[in-house]
């Protein structure tokens, strides 16, 4: 995979007055599907109104695809697409005239739009309804045509906030599935979300904001996956403590469950070990599961 | 048997054609704005107003050349009782007005209502670009509305004439920049303030009702104002006026000035300062409009 940022940041602020939104924030994330995650308040709906170019950093700068977000705006603004947060869908016009018309606003000529629309709203599973007015549309239609016209003019990146809001689970489901899809049109997105679940789901890149500051970057396998296997010992947990100690590994006690990991060897042949030298038995083995909840958390200080 | 349909995924194409970047980003906005005051791709109601006072603007040019028609024909001698350019700018003027009423908070308010305002902000699309898009398909409108009824009439009228068609169109082509200057009057006059108060007013019935109070009712008051002689100075309260400040001009353009009633006029005004006020309304509405955006997009 290319790893050419397709996101930096250098310094960059951000403050509505006194109210300080992004601090020192630098990152480079390379092409792929990034996740954008953070409390409310974070700063994740600032960072992508900067990237979009319609607010200006009060301090450092931004760079998307490559061209700088405040000063190249119309050229950032002309290969990505957005899909907001909150309504931004006129009630009074069917989803294929909307979705059409955003394909022409990106610069697509009218046939072009037109059939485009047919097409991007037929693949988010939209086609026996884009001829009705989008008043009479469910929250669900309405998110998917908001992500319609996000791609409509095949962007090279689409900023993606908050998708899966207001959907109830099934929704949830088909938008996800419709997010992770994306990848595989070439494009690449950057999704925001306070639901770690939902990046879990769909990212294979985490940009975690806390409080305006960048608490974690990179890839979401280093750092969901740590290599620390959980066992339930049956027997002198003491006396397996001790050998897996003597062995090298580190080891976290609590009750008869033990959290042991190693840099130097492989935690589960010393787990293996250890019980077979101490003669215990166990009710449990495996690898411990870090979500991105407990990396945020933990960084966070919660 | 019964044969089952069959679905076939597609998947997503990439396109790969023409990009018209941020020029069709503007013609994009601006067509959607013509579409909108006519209400095309909406409901059937949103179509009747508009289509309406369309209806309103360019019939009585129709009659009046019908009427001319049937007089020449029917009586060669007889002077035609039917208006000139200049009076029928007072027929479309109001119809401007209603125009400018309905369609004004239509081209705005449901883009910043609707939340819509965030997808042109993700288009290559600068805040005056898109003010300046709708302004252009509003003012687009108007001059249809001041001209169309025009040129019928001035072709029309040729074609009765009995001096012959061509010969009777260079007699009357001195009418042609007079006709374009007092179209642009009007235009001036109407629209920046309309989209100065469709900026403002959250709601589209609200804007609509503020217009109409502006000058309509602005121009009663003016008038009371003017004859309230006690206050120093009250005869500058015509100039409040600005339902009527246009067609003080428009006689002036077409050299009737003192043929009207109007009050800025029986109040001791030159046409040149209702061009001024026209003006400055426009300038300083057109400002609050672009400024105001810059801050919203």
């Amino acid at each position: 995979m290319d790893d050419t940022p397709i996101l930096s940041a250098r310094d960059l602020g951000f403050a509505y007055g006194s109210i300080v939104a992004l601090h020192s924030v630098d990152f480079d994330l390379p092409a792929g599907r990034i996740g954008l995650v953070g409390a409310n308040g974070a700063g994740k709906t600032t960072l992508i109104k900067i990237l979009l170019g319609i607010l200006h950093p009060t301090a450092g700068s931004a760079t998307v695809l490559g061209f700088d977000a405040t000063k190249d705006m119309l050229d950032v603004r002309s290969r990505i697409g957005y899909m907001p947060e909150g309504d931004c869908l006129p009630l009074d016009v069917t989803a294929s005239d909307f979705v059409a018309y955003s394909a022409g606003l990106a610069g697509l000529p009218r046939n072009a739009a037109r059939q485009r629309s047919s097409d991007v709203l037929t693949l988010v599973g939209l086609d026996e309804e884009r001829f009705r007015p989008l008043g009479g549309f469910s929250t669900g239609m309405k998110q998917r045509t908001k992500l319609a016209q996000a791609i409509v003019h095949d962007p090279e990146l689409v900023f993606l906030d908050e998708p899966t809001a207001g959907l109830d689970p099934e929704g949830r489901e088909e938008m996800l599935e419709l997010i992770s899809r994306l990848g595989g049109f070439g494009i690449n997105v950057l999704v925001s979300s306070h639901v770690l679940g939902d990046i879990e789901r769909t990212c294979d890149r985490v940009l975690m904001l806390d409080g305006g500051r960048v608490l974690r970057s990179g890839p979401l396998s280093h750092l969901v996956d740590a290599d620390v296997v959980s066992v339930d010992v049956i027997g002198d947990i003491s006396a397996v403590v001790e050998h897996l100690t003597a062995a090298g590994a580190t080891v976290e006690a609590s009750g008869s469950r033990l959290l042991v990991s190693s840099s130097d060897d492989d935690p589960f042949r010393l787990v293996r070990d250890a019980l077979a030298s101490t003669g215990s038995g166990m009710r449990s083995l495996g690898a411990k599961t870090t979500t991105l909840e407990d990396v945020f958390l933990e960084g966070s200080g919660v | 048997m019964t044969e089952r349909g069959v679905v076939f995924d597609l998947g997503y194409t990439p396109h790969e054609g023409e990009r018209r970047g941020r020029r069709g980003a503007i013609t994009t906005t601006y067509r959607d704005g013509l579409n909108r005051v006519f209400g095309i791709h909406r409901r059937a109601r949103k179509k009747i107003l508009p289509w309406l006072l369309v209806v309103f603007a360019v019939l009585p040019a129709v009659v009046f050349v019908g009427f001319a028609f049937l007089l020449s024909t029917f009586a060669p001698e007889a002077e035609s009782p039917f208006g000139s350019h200049a009076d029928y700018f007072g027929i479309t003027g109001t119809v401007v007005l209603l125009f400018v009423a309905l369609g004004a908070p239509e081209l705005l308010i449901p883009d910043r209502r609707e939340g819509v305002l965030a997808i042109y902000s993700s288009r290559p699309l600068r805040p005056d670009d898109y003010v300046g898009a709708r302004a252009a398909s509003l003012l687009t409108v108007i001059a249809g509305f001041m001209l169309i009824p025009q040129i019928l009439m001035y072709i029309g009228f040729a074609a009765l004439s009995s001096d012959g068609f061509f010969k009777a169109l260079g007699t009357n082509a001195d009418a042609i920049p007079k006709i374009l200057a007092a179209a642009a009057v009007y235009a001036l006059a109407a629209a920046p303030l309309g989209l100065l108060i469709s900026t403002i007013a959250s709601r589209k019935a609200a804007a609509t009702g503020i217009y109409f109070g502006v000058m309509l009712i602005g121009t009663a008051l003016a008038a009371a104002l003017v004859e309230a002689s006690g206050v120093p100075g009250h005869r500058f309260a015509a100039l409040l006026g600005l339902g009527e400040l246009p067609a003080h001009v428009n006689d002036w353009i077409f050299g009737r000035v003192g043929s009207s009633d109007l009050v800025v006029e029986s109040s001791g005004f030159d046409p040149w300062v209702s061009l001024v006020v026209i003006l400055v309304v426009a300038g300083v509405s057109s400002a609050v409009v672009v400024w105001r955006y810059r801050r919203i997009m």
